[in-house]
């Protein structure tokens, strides 16, 4: 605002005066005189003219004009124009009458003076006003167009934070429960439990602050989680791996394929009464690096259960590769369900 | 002693909640399940008093399978963190105990127990129950889906049975929802002195009926405390007034 206010003043004193110049520069081309009372009567109007702009001004922020539509503001705005004329009119007749009885009155008629100082301010008010709203008209859409872009980036950023990795507090208190029956069971078993149970909540803390990391370290933590839910299901779960090995340095959004995992087994294999296989695959394909999970089940056929991670894990992939990555799952028979994902080369 | 049966799909949760009964003397577990189908095959042939019961099973669910008995024991549910399960609580206040299993809730959900179980033997109920196992009694309980939302209501509250294919309505409170079972096979297993088979639609509660009033053809029209009318058929009336008049 004070910026804006600096701003009004550079340009309606800078005006104002540009305005003054031209007149004298005319009167001195055309060679007429630039005396005494013609320097008087044009002060009085840049004067004058700034005091009556400015309060018109006032009013126009004080009405909050600058926020109407535009076929609402026309209509007041050349009202306003009109008032802020005459205004401007009888201050400076009066004035003038004031500084110079004598002569004022006896050239012309009172009225056809007060006409002509009326058209005359016309001719100033308008581009004036004209102007103001231009000005004001420009700096609105700009200011618009950056609040736009602040807010699709914000939203970006949000959406990106809210995506990554929601770690299923349903897994976490069911490890905590198996861990505790452990500890008695069998103690050291209890103890690299606790180290995968650490490993996959640092990671998933962690991912808060990275969009990409290496595939390998997210193979890592895929691995502590299957391990802990294998003490979990037991002989239920079953779990096949096959990476290639050049893939482990590629890049992948952190927690995504811990994702896909994740609903492998709370969709598919905890659905089994008698478990079932879960199969990831990592490889280089042509020019992207493929990754698949296929776990024994079924896709739900209603499939808004896990519609909040299948969306998610889309539009991740969307705003971190664009058009370049893909992402879909389905049935491959009766008992299978396949998810693939290509991630764009680095 | 209170006999009781462990359901969950998981090896190392039904040890952990042994280990922590072990400080029960009264609770004795009679048997253990790992899916709700065993689950419902040995609480037919054991009759428990009390299960505890995972909400999170392959194949069907905690709820799933209640919904497939006849009468539902006294029940304590175990799960871990589940939005959609815990919504069934809020609005019932059944009671469960979330895992890992906080040793002093788990003896609050026994002492509660143990309150109902002396309520219900100032009633002198239980007794009557060994007389006739597949009889259910009034105050026998049934568990009740309806969507989200779940009740276990005590038969005698019930004051309405309704046919809706092979679907029964119960009404109590201000409830309706729908029981998978037949009117037919509901007959058979409630007290014929409470449970009155009204017309070919209807059962009714006796202990219910709010008015008794004349209808056409020789038949009655019962109001119940919630206001339904239900039509006696010709038939039935002669039967109802020889009840009556006992």
């Amino acid at each position: 605002m004070q910026k804006t206010s600096t701003y009004y003043w550079w340009l309606q004193i800078g005006g104002w005066g540009m305005l003054a110049l031209i007149m004298i520069l005319i009167n001195v081309l055309f060679g007429q005189r630039v005396d005494q009372q013609f320097l008087i009567s044009l002060s009085l109007k840049v004067l004058v003219g700034i005091f009556t702009t400015h309060l018109f001004r006032i009013y126009i922020h004080r009405a909050g004009w600058l926020q109407l539509p535009v076929e609402k503001v026309w209509p007041r705005i050349a009202l306003g124009i009109l008032i802020v004329c005459l205004l401007d009119t009888i201050i400076r007749i009066s004035f003038m009458n004031w500084l110079d009885p004598a002569n004022s009155n006896k050239k012309l008629e009172f009225s056809t003076r007060f006409l002509l100082a009326t058209v005359e301010n016309g001719l100033y008010i308008i581009p004036w006003t004209l102007i103001y709203y231009f000005f004001h008209y420009i700096e609105k859409s700009r200011k618009q167009q950056l609040d736009t872009l602040k807010l699709e980036a914000l939203v970006k950023e949000l959406e990106l934070k809210t995506i990554k990795s929601h770690i299923n507090p349903h897994f976490i208190f069911n490890a905590l429960n198996s861990i505790r029956a452990l500890i008695d069971e069998n103690p050291l078993r209890a103890r690299t439990a606790i180290t995968e149970l650490s490993n996959i909540l640092r990671s998933s803390m962690q991912t808060e602050k990275q969009e990409t990391v290496f595939f390998e370290k997210e193979l890592n933590i895929v691995k502590d989680y299957l391990a802990l839910e294998h003490i979990r299901f037991e002989d239920r779960l079953n779990v096949q791996y096959d990476i290639a090995e050049n893939t482990l340095t590629q890049m992948v959004p952190p927690m995504m394929l811990q994702t896909l995992v994740e609903n492998a087994i709370k969709h598919g294999i905890s659905k089994q009464v008698r478990g079932g296989t879960v199969t990831i695959i990592s490889r280089m394909k042509d020019r992207y690096h493929q990754l698949v999970i296929r776990n024994t089940g079924r896709l739900s056929k209603t499939g808004n259960e896990d519609g909040f991670g299948l969306i998610s894990t889309r539009n991740r992939l969307y705003l971190l590769f664009g058009e370049q990555a893909n992402f879909h799952i389905r049935e491959i028979n009766e008992n299978m369900v396949e998810a693939e994902l290509h991630i764009p080369l680095a | 002693m209170i006999r009781a049966i462990i359901i969950d799909d998981e090896r190392l949760a039904r040890n952990e909640l042994k280990k922590l009964l072990q400080e029960f003397p009264d609770i004795e577990i009679i048997a253990e399940a790992a899916n709700a189908n065993e689950g419902i095959e040995k609480i037919d042939s054991l009759n428990p008093d009390l299960i505890f019961l995972d909400i999170q099973m392959p194949g069907k669910t905690g709820f799933d399978m209640l919904t497939e008995l006849d009468k539902a024991p006294d029940v304590i549910f175990t799960t871990a963190y589940d939005d959609y399960a815990l919504k069934a609580f809020e609005v019932n206040a059944l009671d469960y105990l979330v895992k890992p299993i906080e040793p002093r809730r788990l003896a609050d959900a026994l002492q509660k127990l143990h309150l109902e179980e002396s309520r219900d033997r100032e009633t002198g109920t239980e007794d009557e129950i060994a007389v006739n196992k597949s009889l259910l009694h009034e105050n026998d309980q049934v568990f009740v889906k309806d969507g989200e939302r779940c009740w276990f209501v005590k038969l005698a509250d019930i004051r309405l049975f309704e046919s809706v294919g092979n679907y029964a309505k119960i009404y109590f409170g201000s409830n309706k929802p729908l029981i998978l079972k037949s009117l037919n096979a509901l007959e058979e297993r409630l007290d014929e002195k409470v449970f009155f088979r009204a017309n070919r639609k209807h059962i009714v509660n006796l202990r219910l009926i709010e008015k008794i009033e004349p209808y056409f053809n020789g038949g009655l029209l019962l109001e119940l405390k919630g206001g339904e009318k239900i039509e006696v058929s010709r038939r039935q009336t002669v039967k109802f007034k020889e009840m009556m008049s006992l």
